[in-house]
């Protein structure tokens, strides 16, 4: 029976393989050649593609070179979501290599959040951890720690370092020994037909007989048309991580073992793939 | 208690009690003309508040003006603007002034369980302020806190319901500011709209101001004013 520890693990070092395209109607000197890359699924895009941005800086002259955006199929992606869960959400039942277009101009305003350095994926990256926390724990876990120790979190996942990141992010996944679990379960729902991005709520690991809560009876809380009736075809998927989880599987387990770093569990709703 | 005001640190608000503050704060609003509104969204029924105006932004205001007269400088730095001028009005009041269209929504945080306070700002020709913009435009007497800590206060993120880039103003000071407020007498808080004492708060960081009209007591309160 596999180990939890390595179902984190498992969940760490998880790749895309991925091919870059430069958007047609950029400038460029001469042929811009596609770039391929392996992209973690636990980090962010804009953290992870400083390689491709400078592949395609050397066709092109310097005053064409803005701030850098990714778009799948029509899609700008929204550099802050993970890429785990961007991937998921827009391609998961698509064939491989996954397929993002690179643009330089036009950065669209009204759909991406700047990024024009490394500090905004980072102050991004610690609010989603002391969301989570604010959840968890009332934000004691966090606000107890120094420093040191939230940068060690962030050059954890900047590095691709898993014990380092591990070390602190394990005191995130404590909770009291009279407890069985946390406070409330940070989680995020996304859907890509709606308008609203993702749907949170509070929700309780432990139900107040005691017994332990399940993936089932969170969407069923929150998003019940996720679950379809037993007589139904079932039309939709529940991804985490590129898999389908049992149902049955308790939450306070898929927060412990398969949150993102940021601390959140990311679910996607996706259409069931017909064939 | 549904609004636990019991620590003084934590100043809590469950979602029916903050959707109930927001009703009573719409109707005020609407009696002295402020302005707000309540959107419910289709799919949830949960909602926010919103409000849009303009204000006329002199950029070059030197900070030290702050030092000189208090008064003036928030409303030269802010000149509230009842109707949206047309380019030609702004270009017409002097070269160093423009208009900014300011849309605020007030959101509730189940996570932290209090209100957070999300704004956008665009010129005329709808081009958005960046965040550096925003940061400078920030009132003068907020500039220290600021400078210590500006990825703590005002950031960019997504609007939690319509999915595009607004600012915020963090949560977490927002009880540092509550708590600098409120001090040490919660018994006469009891019965204020929890929306209205923390909009006035955190409000005017970000250039959005209550007017007084929001402090006037309905007849079966009777006690002090400064209780706003």
């Amino acid at each position: 029976m596999t180990d939890d520890k390595d179902v984190l693990r498992d969940v760490w070092f998880g790749r895309i393989p991925t091919c870059f395209t430069l958007y047609q109607d950029e400038i460029t000197e001469r042929e811009a050649e596609p770039y391929y890359l392996l992209l973690p699924r636990i980090s962010y895009l804009t953290l992870v593609t400083d390689k491709v941005k400078k592949h395609f800086q050397k066709v092109m002259r310097q005053e064409e070179v803005n701030e850098i955006w990714f778009e799948y199929e029509g899609t700008p992606l929204k550099w802050h979501y993970p890429i785990g869960l961007l991937f998921d959400l827009h391609a998961s039942n698509t064939a491989l290599p996954w397929s993002i277009t690179v643009h330089f101009k036009n950065f669209p305003e009204k759909d991406l959040l700047r990024c024009h350095s490394k500090d905004v994926i980072e102050a991004h990256f610690m609010a989603c951890i002391k969301e989570a926390d604010a959840l968890k724990h009332k934000s004691q876990v966090i606000n107890e720690m120094q420093k040191k120790d939230h940068k060690q979190l962030w050059m954890g996942l900047q590095n691709d370092k898993f014990e380092q990141f591990w070390a602190i992010n394990r005191k995130l996944m404590e909770y009291p020994p009279e407890d069985n679990g946390f406070r409330y379960i940070p989680f995020r729902i996304y859907q890509a037909t709606t308008e609203r991005p993702f749907i949170q709520k509070l929700f309780r690991p432990i139900a107040s007989g005691g017994q332990l809560h399940t993936l089932g009876d969170l969407l069923k809380d929150v998003c019940p048309s996720a679950i379809t009736p037993e007589d139904g075809e079932q039309k939709t998927q529940v991804m985490i991580h590129g898999i389908e989880p049992m149902l049955e599987t308790p939450i306070q387990w898929l927060s412990e073992h398969m949150s993102y770093p940021d601390n959140f569990l990311h679910i996607s709703i996706i259409p069931r793939p017909t064939d | 208690v549904s609004c636990s005001m019991a620590r003084e640190e934590d100043f809590f608000l469950e979602e029916k009690r903050f959707k109930q503050y927001c009703e009573e704060f719409v109707k005020r609003s609407q009696q002295i003309g402020d302005g707000w509104e309540w959107r419910t969204s289709k799919d949830l029924g949960d909602g926010y508040l919103s409000k849009t105006h303009f204000q006329v932004r002199n950029r070059h205001i030197p900070p030290d003006l702050k030092e000189k007269n208090n008064d003036n400088t928030e409303q030269t730095l802010f000149a509230h603007v009842e109707e949206p001028l047309d380019d030609s009005q702004a270009a017409g009041v002097g070269g160093a002034e423009e208009v900014v269209r300011y849309e605020y929504h007030v959101l509730y945080s189940s996570s932290y369980q209090v209100p957070v306070l999300y704004f956008r700002a665009c010129f005329l020709d709808g081009r958005p302020l960046t965040l550096d913009e925003i940061w400078a435009s920030v009132h003068a007497s907020y500039q220290a806190r600021l400078q210590e800590g500006p990825w703590d206060t005002i950031t960019q993120q997504e609007h939690p319901i319509l999915g595009q880039p607004f600012f915020v103003l963090h949560p977490c000071r927002t009880s540092e500011f509550i708590s600098a407020v409120l001090g040490g007498s919660q018994k006469h808080h009891r019965h204020t709209n929890y929306i209205i004492l923390w909009l006035s708060t955190v409000g005017p960081v970000v250039g959005l101001n209550l007017p007084l009209g929001y402090a006037k007591l309905a007849p079966e309160q009777g006690t002090n004013a400064d209780s706003m």
